[in-house]
């Protein structure tokens, strides 16, 4: 896992974000239990009240589950709501674009021109 | 008390009262989350070492009460000290011991301390521990790790340390942070840590609550998440400087804008202006919290 200082985007969510990768690409699989809260700790050189977050974040999301006195496991993934997930991710991405483009002064007409003509350079 | 943590409290402490002259500390309400490390942070003179020689019972002249572990027994019940480790700004050795004495008194002190630990440590740690060095001839770092040694080699449940970063250079308060992290795994939730610090940067990646102390009160407590939330450090224009100053704390203007800390609850008051935020370090939280509540003359 690697987390970075500086990047503005705050520790506990990279380390949700990294696991909560690892359970939709499969590396995590149904059961299998996320390392011990301070265990994680310590390798990452971060609070225990750090990991902690992440995996109530994760817990919050319903991607795994607290066992009292056994860790967290991961979820059976329920592919609807994996594509919630990604629905709102693009949800955010585009809102942030909407503001750039405010900051910019472009017309709806012009963004909406803008997204056609990415959209016609995908491969 | 009604209980402020989930995991339960290492220590409950209720009405703390003690006065010298020019000074009072009061702390009506404190709790010291179990399975965690606490940093108590405050300006010189604020009261921690106050506080943490009432909690390690150096000090017997105070007012109040004070619960350890989850009996919440006294200082003075059976086993209670033997689950404590202390180390002070000062030293607990006489000068002319060498650390072989510094050993074979603490195995007649602790039952729980084992020597052979207790000199795996001084190797890692790369102490002097020749039968001529005596602890006089110690570096203050050298004897801060010496007292640290100590109270790893001891099976204990919970560490006080009162300033334990200070002396230590850098490459040492890593370790220190990395020792403090393996005593926490290994208790799994079973063991605490509470140490006094001005090194906020250097040992915020192992704190977990904190403790905020001015003129003998605790004015800010909190997990360092929650705290992160709290507080916001917002960037301005410097038009904006005098109006956004009324609601920040700890604010520094020039001429090409200003920066200053802002409590999420009077982040709307900033409306309208272009401001940008970011999470404050522990290091900018605490500064912030004290510079509010410090009788320094500071120049704004």
């Amino acid at each position: 896992m690697k987390l970075l200082q500086n990047s503005g985007v705050p520790i506990y969510q990279q380390i949700s974000d990294q696991l909560k990768a690892d359970i939709l690409a499969g590396k995590l699989k149904e059961g299998d239990y996320l390392p011990s809260i301070r265990g994680l700790a310590k390798d990452l050189k971060i609070s225990v009240i750090t990991t902690m977050k992440a995996y109530e974040q994760l817990e919050a999301e319903g991607l795994v589950t607290a066992a009292p006195g056994k860790g967290f496991y991961v979820n059976a993934q329920d592919s609807e709501m994996l594509r919630e997930q990604h629905l709102r991710r693009v949800e955010e991405a585009l809102l942030e674009a909407i503001h750039a483009a405010d900051i910019a002064g472009m017309t709806d007409a012009e963004l909406q021109s803008t997204l056609q003509t990415l959209l016609g350079m995908r491969a | 008390m009604r209980d402020l943590f989930e995991t339960g409290s290492v220590i409950r402490a209720a009405n703390l009262k003690k006065k010298y002259k020019g000074f009072a500390l009061s702390i009506p309400d404190l709790q010291i989350p179990k399975g965690f490390a606490t940093a108590l942070i405050g300006e010189n003179g604020a009261g921690k070492t106050t506080l943490l020689n009432i909690l390690t019972g150096i000090r017997l002249d105070f007012k109040g009460e004070v619960a350890y572990f989850d009996k919440q027994e006294k200082l003075s019940a059976k086993g209670v000290q033997e689950k404590i480790g202390y180390t002070g700004p000062g030293s607990y050795f006489l000068p002319q011991w060498t650390a072989r004495q510094v050993a074979d008194m603490s195995r007649l002190l602790f039952e729980n301390f084992h020597e052979d630990r207790f000199w795996k440590i001084c190797d890692e740690l790369n102490i002097p521990v020749e039968a001529t060095k005596n602890i006089k001839k110690l570096s203050d770092g050298n004897r801060m790790k010496l007292m640290l040694a100590l109270v790893l080699a001891r099976d204990t449940e919970f560490l006080i340390l009162d300033e334990p970063a200070s002396p230590l250079d850098p490459l040492m308060r890593d370790k220190l942070c990395d020792m403090l992290r393996d005593y926490l795994e290994d208790g799994d939730g079973g063991k605490s840590v509470f140490f006094s610090t001005h090194n906020i940067s250097d040992m915020e990646n192992v704190t977990d609550y904190c403790i905020i102390m001015e003129h003998g009160s605790i004015v800010e407590a909190g997990f360092v998440d929650e705290l992160k939330e709290k507080y916001i450090l917002v960037k301005g224009e410097a038009a904006d400087a005098d109006t956004a100053g009324q609601y920040l704390f700890s604010i520094s203007k020039g001429s090409y804008g200003f920066e200053g800390i802002c409590l999420a609850e009077n982040l709307d008051k900033l409306a309208g202006m272009d401001i940008v935020r970011e999470t404050p370090t522990l290091y900018q939280i605490s500064v912030a919290v004290m510079k509010a509540n410090t009788k320094l003359k500071l120049a704004y």
